[in-house]
């Protein structure tokens, strides 16, 4: 049996009739429209569909819409501030850190995650943090070369 | 990949999610559903309703009480990797915990979830397509299990890398349902049978692990061996306590056996390689993953050679 229920996307709130069966990755990109959230494996093993929920990284294709309900998401598209990039996209950008791209939602969003826990962290953690993340076009030098160097930024101003 | 049609309930309380578990016979509970909604999008699992019982309050919390570390069942991988309790009285289940798939598994997943995930095989966690090649098998719903090829047995291995951690440190689970609560240990609910991994009675929930208090003050080690560093289920994943001042040693293994194994009679006096080889011995793996038995029984030897290494 469907439900009405509402669902806070960055910062707007959605009001859904979905069947209890929906994926949140399927709501975002069916029902709401945001097409920035991948779906890769669909099975919670590349990290494509990584959303913020409550800023944390959660995999959007192993949770259901309607346990989302709630909590604050956050997707790619919720990430700029009144047209200016965030610092991660901007980083990604200078630093070449995609190719084909279908990654980086993910990628940004897991590393903003890291982030907002500690702003500096080792190379080591997060490559530890970021391996849910896969890429398929190249290496992950220039994605954590991109994540570093907003780390070391914040390090510096803060 | 849709999920399956079910229907949804959001109890807030552990008797009411207890008595819709016992009327509902095809209901199944979802925590961090990182194992279970895989499970249903390959149509290995159909529940008929599904009880999320992440709106129930107080079962998410790590305290110190009366000497015992008291863990919520869910609480988030994530938080047990970090809390400070877990770091100084039990590391290895922190690195238990931080070595569970990737980060967003150990953000999404919870420690009671992990304990109660579905056994593996390679010829179960497929794909419905993959699986179409052939007559289901034993653990599915039909009559064969081909990692044998014996009919009403299922040789599937159980995976979970919490586990071995908790088992070391004799833990115990805190089991509630609509008529009480009752505290059993740990290794007690791990029933061996490949298509029922877990003794729990209908209609019972786990709702917290208890450390007794003997167990803080040993060493504790989990180690694990998985393709990669990240997101992968163990190859082989084991655990070892040690208490250097009474000699007493305790190891258990996961991936190896249709449930964790706990090695009986191993003491930190004996040489490396006796215990290496009454580790190996302790389980019977079998060719239910990519990887051979005896390239288990091989790991296992090593993982415990590199544990007992750390130890001085």
């Amino acid at each position: 049996m469907k439900q009405a229920i509402n669902l806070n996307v960055n910062g707007d709130t959605y009001e859904l009739l979905v069947a209890p069966n929906l994926t949140l990755l399927e709501v975002l990109r069916e029902k709401i429209g945001l097409m920035g959230t991948k779906r890769g494996c669909d099975l919670g093993a590349c990290g494509a569909c990584t959303v913020l929920v409550d800023g944390e990284a959660y995999l959007s294709c192993i949770m259901l819409a309607v346990d989302a309900v709630g909590k604050n998401i956050t997707t790619i598209e919720g990430l700029s501030h009144e047209g200016e990039l965030h610092p991660l996209q901007r980083s990604f950008i200078d630093n070449g850190g995609l190719q084909c791209g279908f990654c980086t939602p993910g990628m940004i969003l897991t590393a903003k995650a890291v982030l907002d826990e500690d702003p500096s962290p080792t190379e080591e953690s997060l490559k530890k943090k970021l391996a849910g993340n896969l890429c398929r076009c190249t290496g992950y030098k220039k994605v954590l070369d991109s994540v570093m160097d907003v780390a070391g930024q914040s390090s510096k101003e803060g | 990949m849709r999920l399956p049609k079910f229907e949804y309930i959001e109890p807030t309380g552990l008797k009411e999610a207890s008595s819709i578990l016992i009327k509902e016979g095809g209901a199944r509970i979802l925590a961090g559903g990182t194992d279970m909604l895989v499970n249903m999008k390959h149509r290995v699992d159909l529940p008929s309703l599904i009880v999320n019982i992440k709106k129930i309050p107080g079962l998410d919390s790590i305290r110190k009480e009366n000497g015992t570390l008291k863990i919520g069942a869910l609480t988030p991988l994530k938080q047990v990797s970090v809390n400070p309790d877990v770091l100084k009285f039990a590391p290895g289940l922190a690195q238990a915990a931080s070595s569970v798939g990737s980060y967003h598994h150990q953000t999404m997943g919870t420690i009671g979830g992990n304990i109660c995930q579905q056994n593996r095989c390679k010829y179960f966690n497929q794909s419905k397509w993959w699986r179409s090649s052939r007559e289901l098998c034993f653990k599915a719903g039909g009559e064969t299990c081909y990692v044998v090829n014996k009919k009403d047995i299922c040789y599937s291995s159980y995976c979970g890398d919490m586990a071995p951690a908790l088992l070391t440190m004799n833990a115990k689970v805190k089991l509630v349902d609509a008529q009480g609560a009752r505290e059993v240990l740990l290794e007690s609910i791990f029933s061996g049978d490949g298509k029922n991994p877990l003794n729990l009675k209908k209609g019972e929930i786990l709702t917290e692990f208890v450390l007794p208090e003997d167990s803080m003050k040993g060493i504790s080690i989990y180690r694990k061996t998985a393709n990669r560093e990240s997101i992968d289920f163990p190859i082989v994943g084991a655990a070892l306590w040690a208490s250097k001042e009474s000699g007493s040693l305790r190891i258990a293994f996961t991936a190896v056996d249709r449930k964790p194994v706990v090695v009986q009679g191993a003491l930190l006096t004996n040489k490396v390689e006796d215990i290496m080889e009454l580790a190996s011995k302790s389980a019977r793996p079998v060719n239910n993953s990519v990887y051979s038995a005896s390239y288990k029984k091989k790991m296992m030897g090593m993982l415990v050679k590199s544990m007992l290494g750390e130890l001085n």
